[in-house]
C-alpha cells in the first residue's frame, strides 16, 4: 500500500538523521540505541499492519490496527511527558541546591 | 537566646533599607537572602547592616528561606524568624512572636492576621472572605491542622524545630509544607496576633492553584 511505503520512507529518513547525529557525536550510544529500536519497531509495525489488524480485532478492539497504535502512542507520549516532568523537578531541586551552596560559600 | 531574622528578598530595593533598619535593633542578626534580584537589594541590605546572602539566580521564596535558615543554624541561632521584605509586617510583632519560644511554651509560632481586628482590616475582600476560609477549611478537613492563618509568612521557630523541619518547595508552597512538617514532627505550636499592612493583593487565586499543583507534584515525585 502507498501509505505504508510513505511511512517507511519517513522512518528511513529519521533513521538516516539518527545515524548522522551519532556519527557527529551529537548523541550518545544509549540515546542512539533507544531511537534506533524505536524507529525499527515502528517500521516493523507498519510492515505487519495486516497482522496487527487481525490481532487487534481478535483482542476485541473495534478500531483498526493503525488506530489502536495511535491510541497506544498517545498513552506512551503521556508517560514520556510525565517522566520528563519528574526529571525536570529533580533538575530544579539540584539547581536550588547549587545556588544555596554558592550563597552560603560566598557570604 | 540568639534570635536571627531571615528575610527573603527579590527586587526589594525600595523597602529593604527600611525593613532592615526597623528590625536590626530587635534581633541579634538580620539575614537577608537576595533571591537573584536585578536591582540594588543585596548592596542595600549589606549597607544597612544585615548579613546579606546572594542567590545568583532567582529560586523562589521557599528556597531563599531555606538558605537563610541553614545559615542561621550554622551560625548559632536559637530562634529563627521568617519575615517579609516588602514592609507588610511590623517589627513590633517580633517580641510577640518569639515570646512563646523563649518561655518554652512552643517550638513554632505562627503570626496570625485573624487573631485581632488590627491584623486584617486592610486585607483585600476576595482574599479575606473566599481564599482564606477555603485554605483554612482544606487544612482542617484534609490535614487536621487548625490554624487561624495557614498562609502567614511571619513565623518563628526554635533551632531544634528548624532542624527537624525540612521543606523542599522552592516557591510559595513552602508555607503549606512547613505547616505539614510541623504537624508531622508533632512540634508544639502557638499563634500570636500580628498586624499586616497590605501593599498589594499578595497571593492571587492562580497563585493558590500553583501552590496546590506544586504540592501534588511533590507528593508524586517523592
Amino acid at each position: 500500500m502507498p501509505q505504508q511505503a510513505i511511512a517507511l520512507i519517513i522512518i528511513a529518513f529519521f533513521i538516516a538523521r539518527l545515524y548522522w547525529q551519532k556519527k557527529k557525536n551529537h548523541i550518545g550510544a544509549n540515546e542512539f540505541l533507544f531511537w534506533l529500536i524505536f524507529w525499527l519497531l515502528a517500521a516493523g509495525l507498519i510492515i505487519f499492519l495486516k497482522s496487527i489488524d487481525k490481532l487487534v480485532s481478535e483482542l476485541g478492539f473495534s478500531g483498526s490496527g493503525i488506530e489502536v497504535l495511535l491510541y497506544l502512542s498517545v498513552a506512551i507520549l503521556f508517560y514520556f511527558v510525565f517522566r520528563l516532568r519528574l526529571k525536570f523537578e529533580k533538575i530544579e531541586k539540584d539547581l536550588t541546591k547549587i545556588v544555596k551552596n554558592i550563597a552560603l560559600k560566598d557570604k | 537566646m540568639k534570635v536571627f531574622c531571615v528575610i527573603p528578598a527579590f527586587n526589594e530595593h525600595k523597602n529593604i533599607t527600611a525593613v532592615v533598619k526597623e528590625i536590626k535593633s530587635l534581633v541579634d542578626r538580620v539575614v537577608v537572602v537576595d533571591d537573584g534580584s536585578t536591582d540594588q537589594t543585596y548592596n542595600l541590605a549589606k549597607a544597612g547592616g544585615a548579613m546579606a546572602l546572594k542567590h545568583i539566580i532567582n529560586r523562589g521564596q521557599g528556597a531563599a528561606l531555606r538558605t537563610g535558615t541553614e545559615y542561621s543554624l550554622a551560625n548559632g541561632a536559637d530562634i529563627i524568624i521568617h519575615f517579609d521584605a516588602d514592609g507588610q509586617f511590623s517589627g513590633q510583632d517580633i517580641a510577640k512572636i518569639t515570646a512563646p519560644i523563649k518561655q518554652g511554651a512552643a517550638q513554632v509560632v505562627y503570626g496570625s492576621r485573624f487573631l485581632d481586628s488590627r491584623g486584617n482590616t486592610a486585607m483585600p475582600f476576595f482574599k479575606k472572605y473566599f481564599i482564606m476560609p477555603l485554605a483554612k477549611a482544606v487544612n482542617r478537613i484534609f490535614f487536621q491542622i487548625n490554624l487561624t492563618d495557614p498562609q502567614s509568612g511571619f513565623r518563628a521557630m526554635s533551632a531544634e524545630a528548624a532542624r527537624q523541619i525540612s521543606w523542599q518547595q522552592d516557591g510559595m508552597a513552602h508555607c503549606s509544607e512547613i505547616m505539614f512538617e510541623v504537624k508531622k514532627n508533632k512540634l508544639q505550636v502557638a499563634e500570636v496576633p500580628i498586624a499586616v499592612v497590605y501593599h498589594n493583593f499578595g497571593q492571587s487565586f492562580f497563585g493558590g492553584l500553583k501552590i496546590i499543583k506544586d504540592l501534588l507534584i511533590a507528593i508524586i515525585v517523592n
